[in-house]
């Protein structure tokens, strides 16, 4: 696979098909990955590819909206870059998608990297990206159609009103806004985060309990049926706040309503960009 | 001659100090380990690498009030805030004391910030050596030790089931009474040795590298999120804001980082700082050259949970090993 990915790099460099290519290589710890940008193909014999590659380099795309570039992506990830096409944040001309079909991602940690795949992996059904130009690896004969499960969100549906305040206050508290979550979020692009606007003030500067539910709430809120599940948010937040369960359950909304989710196609039309009359829920009558 | 405590008299001292005074331990909160007032000794965690969080956030808060201001009679009256509880930091890190000891330089400079003056005053430091020198340190490239006395008021070395007690300040020593000591023989076993970085002369060199591309291709891969900031011993940045609740003023400062979108941005709208790599050479310009120009030390102790929180490996060993290549003597 790595060959493979090297050889493509060195390929699309030497003939100036792309300025950059985004993949990852071994990061200091010797065990894990980390983003690598390859610039001259004599560079590319640091790419890497495998389980610790967990990081979703979609959003890098956002900083190289001038140069084409190439960028290495699972299937979580297509649905990433799907989503920006949708939204019209990247222009498809500018990309060139190198799809791998996906092992699944083991649970790492810095200088920690386990055997056991990470949960989300666990449930992933579908293996090869959605989208690519060029495929690394051997895709399964069948896959199943990807879809959610919502065992852990069901269990939090389940509790009462006071018992689910209750388990997000408790973890909210520990929030730091560092917003490293929003920071790796491919679907958190706004030039203006509703966090840093003065005029007028959403939330306050406080890193404090109500001002973190409110950050937390209404970013949650932001992403629903733009959520594309890469787990990125949950991974790096320092004080282990389990962030997918909240975008799951807004995933899982959007699903149940409007019977779409994130990314699936880089042609969707997202529901929240598109209006119709029958959807109109009762407003005004 | 040492003098040594025993671990059921450490307890039993512990135990006490909970009485009458605010103990903040490192102990688990949902996961991660944080210094955390602790309700009894049975919660604190003895054996653990280092925190999360570094215990700064106990001198300098996540969030705290500055003052309130209020206009009575057509006059406007300041209240400062004030702190009454008087606190123990139990367990910290020679590595997080001098981190304090950094952030007294900005901060207590004159006019020194009152209320971290505060913080300071009322804070009694009880240090604990560390064991093991753990894969992200690097305290003795950044002229610390895992045995360092020198930021704290007592400093605790475990031997075996006994801890080595010494005593560096008056306030330590009023903190513990003599007769919970014995002396003894012991003697302390050699300090663990971290790993070492090439951080010599990294003022010198850093002088000559604020050209280099290193910062665009480094920033290329930095998220731009202010973890690092947050968790760093020494990072001492914040954002100041003013809430207005029935005609009182309640001034409140917060963390903040370099690394925000706008942190530099002014009035006009301009941002010296607005791009990438610009916000993310100033986090190392601060740290190893323009601190250590103004107050005689580089801002950073070797804690490592910067390179470990980091989403994306930016590692500041790394970046000072690179910097001395790019930077160095053959350069013209």
């Amino acid at each position: 696979m790595e060959q493979q990915i090297r050889h493509k790099a060195k390929e699309l460099l030497e003939g100036r098909t792309v300025e950059c290519v985004i993949g990852y290589e071994r990061a200091t710890d010797g065990a894990s990955a980390r983003p690598l940008f390859v610039y001259e193909p004599e560079e590319v014999d640091k790419l890497i590819f495998d389980q610790t590659c967990t990081h979703n380099l979609v959003k890098y795309l956002l900083d190289k909206k001038e140069k084409t570039t190439a960028i290495i992506v699972k299937s979580c990830d297509s649905r990433a870059l799907n989503l920006l096409l949708n939204e019209k944040q990247i222009e498809r001309e500018k990309v060139f998608i190198i799809g791998v079909v996906c092992p699944g991602m083991v649970e790492t940690k810095w200088n920690q990297v386990s055997q056991r795949l990470q949960p989300r992996c666990q449930l992933c059904r579908q293996h090869t990206p959605l989208n690519y130009d060029f495929l690394v690896g051997e895709p399964p004969a069948e896959e199943a159609p990807p879809a959610e499960t919502y065992a852990d969100v069901a269990e939090m549906e389940a509790k009462s009103v006071a018992e689910r305040r209750a388990f997000w206050s408790e973890q909210s508290k520990r929030c730091i806004r560092c917003y490293a979550c929003r920071q790796v979020c491919p679907g958190c692009y706004c030039s203006e985060c509703f966090v840093e606007q003065l005029q007028p003030s959403w939330v306050g500067i406080r890193i404090a309990p109500a001002e973190n539910e409110i950050w937390q709430t209404i970013r949650a809120f932001h992403l629903a049926g733009r959520c594309s599940g890469c787990n990125e948010c949950e991974r790096v937040c320092p004080v282990d706040i389990p962030l997918s369960l909240l975008n799951r359950k807004l995933e899982k909304e959007v699903w149940e309503l409007f019977d779409f989710q994130a990314g699936l196609s880089a042609e969707a039309v997202p529901p929240f960009a598109t209006f119709k009359k029958e959807e109109a829920l009762g407003i005004g009558e | 001659m040492t003098q040594t405590i025993s671990r059921k008299n450490l307890l039993a001292w512990l135990s006490r100090l909970l009485e009458h005074r605010l103990l903040i331990a490192p102990t688990h909160t949902a996961e991660p380990i944080l210094f955390r007032p602790v309700s009894k000794v049975e919660d604190i965690i003895f054996d653990f690498d280092n925190t999360a969080i570094s215990p700064k956030e106990w001198f300098f808060p996540a969030t705290e009030t500055l003052f309130w201001a209020e206009t009575t009679d057509g006059r406007i009256e300041l209240v400062p805030a004030t702190l009454e509880r008087e606190a123990v930091i139990f367990g910290l890190r020679p590595c997080d004391a001098k981190g304090l000891a950094l952030i007294d330089k900005a901060f207590l400079a004159e006019p020194a910030d009152t209320l971290y003056q505060q913080h300071r005053d009322k804070t009694v430091l009880v240090g604990l050596s560390c064991r093991k020198a753990y894969p992200q340190c690097f305290c003795t490239s950044m002229g610390t030790a895992p045995d360092d006395p020198s930021y704290v008021d007592i400093l605790l070395t475990q031997v075996e089931e006994d801890y080595i007690v010494q005593i560096i300040t008056q306030k330590g020593k009023a903190l513990l009474p003599d007769n919970l000591l014995v002396k003894s023989e012991v003697v302390a076993p050699p300090p663990p040795s971290p790993s070492v970085i090439p951080a010599e002369g990294i003022e010198e060199v850093m002088r000559q590298v604020f050209d280099s591309p290193y910062w665009s291709r480094l920033a290329d891969r930095c998220v731009h999120c202010n973890l690092c900031a947050y968790v760093c011993p020494t990072c001492y940045c914040f954002d100041i804001r003013d809430y207005e609740s029935k005609g009182k003023i309640e001034r409140v400062r917060s963390w903040e980082s370099c690394q925000s979108p706008g942190f530099t941005r002014q009035a006009g709208g301009y941002d010296p700082r607005a791009g990438k790599a610009a916000r993310l050479r100033q986090r190392f310009y601060h740290k190893l050259l323009y601190f250590p120009e103004s107050f005689g030390a580089i801002a950073c102790v070797g804690c490592g949970r910067c390179v470990m929180v980091c989403p994306v490996n930016i590692d500041i060993r790394e970046l000072i090993a690179d910097i001395q290549k790019i930077g160095g003597p053959n350069v013209p």
